[in-house]
């Protein structure tokens, strides 16, 4: 009587799933999902695939050994030639709040120019040695869909923690701060030979 | 005539990989940048320069022959944080509110 119960409940859990299956694949194949850049998720959506994000990049970020000369003026000096080059035109610099790329990518790359707090996008963690490993592996490696590249080809390590370095300085400086530390000057040359 | 061939490859391979190094290079991304606009350090209140900030140590190395002539900083100042092998003051600022 009771595995005839069991039998029973087994086989309506498994019509649901494929039913389920079935309604997945059909949603798929439809095209009525937008991808275009210009119509947001919902509410759902944005809410999976932004806990799926933090979730993996949690995981994956996590063991990432921080170096101990993160503030150095060196790693500074490196890291912002190489952020203004590669990285100002989505996330941003002093004294511009938006460009092309801010207006028309989605989801909207974060205004890195602005602390953690105000442009949203740090993870929601307070653990400062996690906000670093968080951005180390996200220049390295990228995200998904987003527009964001992974840096790895081309780019070692210690040219990434560069770019870490720049970072957590750049909010507090001014434009004429960051001209100067991501301008190309006689002496930087001198020191690179 | 096989050897020729292998000798060749590897030549055209290690060119390309060269090739495709240098694209990377950090310097290709120096030469498209501007040059420092040191005016403004010019016009600092020395005296109120925190030499121990790495911002403030780069910046100096950046506009380093700009500021050569700069008078009213103490000795331990200008030129001792210009140097870039002279870092001792860097370790108390590390990883200190600086993150996000």
């Amino acid at each position: 009587m009771a595995a005839n119960k069991f039998l029973r409940c087994g086989k309506c859990l498994m019509i649901t799933a494929v039913v389920a299956m079935l309604g997945g694949l059909a949603f798929l194949y439809s095209g009525l999902y937008p991808m275009g850049a210009d119509v947001p998720h919902n509410g759902l959506t944005y809410w999976g695939l932004e806990t799926m994000r933090e979730r993996s990049i949690s995981r994956a970020a996590s063991t990432i050994e921080v170096p101990n000369d993160l503030a150095s003026s060196e790693r500074l000096l490196k890291g912002a030639a190489d952020y203004n080059a590669m990285c100002a035109s989505c996330h941003l610099k002093p004294g511009k709040n938006q460009s092309d790329f801010t207006l028309g990518l989605y989801p909207a790359p974060p205004n890195l120019a602005q602390k953690g707090d105000d442009h949203g996008h740090d993870g929601g963690h307070d653990d400062n040695t996690y906000a670093l490993q968080r951005q180390f592996w996200i220049i390295k490696h990228g995200i998904k869909a987003s527009g964001m590249p992974s840096w790895a080809p081309g780019h070692d390590d210690e040219r990434i923690w560069n770019m870490v370095s720049f970072l957590q300085r750049l909010p507090e400086l001014s434009t004429g701060q960051y001209q100067v530390l991501t301008a190309r000057s006689d002496n930087t040359k001198k020191q690179e030979h | 005539m096989r050897s020729k061939f292998i000798t060749m490859s590897i030549a055209i391979s290690t060119l390309a990989f060269t090739l495709s190094a240098q694209a990377h290079d950090p310097k290709e991304h120096m030469n498209n940048a501007e040059k420092p606009d040191c005016a403004a350090m010019e016009n600092m209140d020395h005296s109120k320069m925190d030499m121990s900030d790495p911002v403030m140590q780069a910046m100096m190395k950046q506009c380093m022959g700009d500021m050569e002539g700069m008078e009213g900083m103490s000795g331990s100042e200008a030129p001792q944080g210009a140097k870039p092998a002279q870092h001792g003051n860097e370790s108390s600022t590390e990883q200190t509110g600086h993150n996000h």
